[in-house]
């Protein structure tokens, strides 16, 4: 941490409405100083806006955006100490690196003295020294991406704003660039809201994590809290790579801190969970990760499934399948499974490891060791 | 990309091609080879094209014949350009308000503009006259360059504006973000990110302002300091003969700044400027 400007961001019961279009429901959130946040959600959930708010780039229809304690509504974004990365790095053609670095510099009217000083210090941030003659148009995706992220943090702001700025790269570059963001994170110490609808980002960069669906915040978090307590079905099937897989079942029997539930062929399993506001008949939403399934498993819990498309990828094998009642359901095993197509077989799982929500989406509470992810956070 | 076509296909495209350009090219020819001639030789019967007494007396005759000559041709070089800079002053901010800001009427207001294009300037002929008499316009050069510059401005809009469309409103985001005014975006990102579709509306501008003087000029002046080429070329119209030779040859050096200016400014139409500014 460099002790430089940082950022504290709250905002108090924010709404955006496009004509009768209500896009941002009223939202309460609160970014600390330093934190690197990412909302994330599937396209049109209102991600984009929501930073484009805090940018000052839209208007607020109602509630307050504070930075620092100080209500930025109806301040220009230079004015509230923010700056931006655009997610299709916005440069200007027709100047050089230098010149699209020192823009915001320009338009202080900074000496030039001074200039060329936050240019080097941010080129040699960005290790784009010897960059700095050449245009945009002379460099890669990456290096442009860099060039974008230089001309944010030259002025030193206390808020970075990115919006899907990796997403024009390619698979391998994106894995490096995640990885220098991470390591800008970590050497200016600003504060950093970070749009993404790839939960691979959000998952490896974040700090706290923003579940967006439908102008609605569905949960604020640590990336762990959030794979292991979602807080309803939404965000349980947005986080995690391959999704998580969702089964019918029937709530049997109601016991303190566990769930008997029949699966969909009959056999039970008690999960436990919390049962508040559930009694037995209940149809429930049974939640299990694909690496928590074993292929042929005796563990606690089994399902009978039919394998369709089996991806071997060396060290994992990814299986496609289905229960007997046509419920899609993904597996990830070892790399020697002895599965093939059509063969039926059994899956077997820990009831700890499953996830229960009811009709209306919401989780049951897990009793996961939370302390155990604060450790590793 | 794969070759598609057939020998006896492009057989086909290449022969409309040459018709095509023999239609729009032998007038110039003609032109061109009536401005070698002698005076006596141009109705020679039977044609021929190439003859032996070919020369280039007419070019250095027209001077003499027509002495105002330079003048008119500098005048038409004067016209155009004051209509094309005129044009542009007008042209550059409506463009980009009508490609950028929202407001009542925005759509209206636009075909507004291209209607008047539809009407042309012959129709609106006599009510210039009017107001060029009312404002004291008339017999000088503000009577062609005005209305020159307003009858280019709609298409001008039209051309602009489908290019400032085409620049990605990120970049202005960027701008602002940044902290830049409007004015200052619009200076320092926007011109320069359309400097091709500037030149493209400037060349544009300029030759129809070349082709349209004539009318203007025949109307609103009478001056004959002032006169542009297309009117100045009367002067080759005796009262026994007309010096078809040195008339041609006449209009062909008049051709020429237009040429000179297309020919100067054209690499701007190609360069891709905006290559690199964000993600094809």
């Amino acid at each position: 941490m460099t002790g430089g400007p940082m950022g504290h961001l709250k905002l108090t019961a924010v709404t955006k409405s496009f004509g009768t279009a209500q896009v941002i429901k009223p939202t309460d959130l609160e970014i600390e100083d330093g934190a690197f946040t990412v909302f994330v959600g599937p396209s049109g959930c209102g991600k984009s806006t929501m930073l484009r708010m805090i940018a000052g780039l839209e208007e607020i229809t109602s509630g307050t955006i504070e930075i620092d304690g100080k209500v930025v509504n109806d301040l220009a974004p230079v004015k509230r100490g923010i700056s931006m990365v655009f997610q299709s790095y916005a440069l200007y053609p027709h100047m050089s690196v230098f010149e699209n670095i020192a823009f915001p510099l320009r338009v202080a009217r900074l000496d030039q003295a001074r200039v060329d000083a936050l240019v080097a210090k941010a080129a040699a941030v960005l290790k784009l020294e010897d960059r700095l003659h050449h245009r945009p148009g002379e460099l890669s995706g990456g290096q442009r991406q860099r060039v974008a992220i230089g001309r944010a943090i030259v002025r030193e702001p206390s808020v970075f704003l990115f919006d899907e700025p990796l997403s024009n790269l390619d698979a391998a570059l994106r894995a490096e660039m995640r990885v220098e963001l991470s390591r800008l994170h970590k050497r200016l110490g600003n504060t950093m809201i970070y749009v993404t609808h790839d939960q691979v980002e959000a998952m490896t960069m974040a700090d706290k994590i923003v579940v967006l669906r439908d102008g609605m915040v569905e949960q604020v978090g640590t990336p762990l809290e959030l794979y292991h307590r979602p807080a309803n079905r939404f965000v349980a099937g947005f986080i995690g790579n391959p999704n998580m897989n969702f089964l019918d079942v029937t709530c049997r029997a109601v016991a303190e801190g566990a769930v008997r539930i029949a699966l969909p062929d009959g056999a039970e399993a008690e999960i436990p969970v919390a049962g508040a506001g559930v009694a037995a008949g209940d149809a429930l939403t049974l939640g299990i990760r694909p690496d928590d399934l074993t292929i042929g498993g005796s563990a606690g819990a089994q399902l009978t499934i039919v394998p369709e498309v089996v991806e071997r990828l060396g060290n994992q094998t990814v299986i496609y399948t289905a229960t007997e009642n046509g419920t899609p359901v993904c597996v990830v095993g070892g790399g020697f499974e002895d599965v093939r197509p059509g063969q039926p077989c059994a899956a077997g799982f820990d009831p700890g490891d499953a996830h229960l929500f009811r009709p209306d989406g919401a989780a049951l509470g897990r009793t996961i060791d939370l302390g155990r992810l604060a450790e590793l956070a | 990309m794969i070759n598609r076509y057939k020998w006896w296909e492009l057989v086909i495209i290449y022969t409309g091609m040459a018709l095509f350009l023999a239609f729009i090219l032998a007038p110039f020819a003609e032109a061109f080879m009536v401005s070698l001639r002698p005076l006596e030789k141009v109705f020679r019967v039977p044609y021929r094209f190439l003859t032996e007494d070919m020369t280039i007396r007419p070019y250095i005759d027209m001077w003499t014949s027509v002495p105002g000559l330079w003048r008119y041709i500098l005048n038409s070089f004067f016209i155009s350009c004051a209509v094309t800079v005129l044009a542009l002053l007008c042209i550059i901010p409506a463009a980009y308000s009508f490609a950028r800001f929202e407001y009542r009427f925005r759509n209206g207001i636009l075909t507004a503009f291209l209607a008047v294009n539809m009407v042309g300037a012959a129709v609106l002929i006599i009510p210039l006259y009017k107001l060029m008499l009312s404002l004291g316009l008339l017999n000088t050069y503000w009577a062609m360059i005005i209305p020159g510059a307003a009858f280019s401005v709609p298409t001008g809009i039209f051309l602009m504006r489908s290019y400032f469309l085409r620049i990605p409103r990120e970049l202005e985001d960027a701008a602002y973000v940044d902290g830049a005014s409007r004015l200052y975006t619009l200076r320092r990102v926007i011109l320069p990110v359309a400097l091709p579709g500037i030149m493209v509306v400037t060349i544009a501008t300029f030759i129809a302002a070349y082709a349209q003087q004539f009318l203007f000029a025949l109307t609103f002046n009478s001056v004959t300091e002032y006169h542009p080429l297309p009117v100045g070329l009367y002067q080759f119209f005796g009262r026994e003969r007309v010096l078809w030779n040195e008339l041609m040859a006449a209009s062909l050096v008049g051709i020429l700044p237009v040429l000179f200016v297309y020919v100067f400014l054209q690499k701007y139409i190609v360069a891709g400027l905006t290559a690199g500014a964000v993600k094809e």
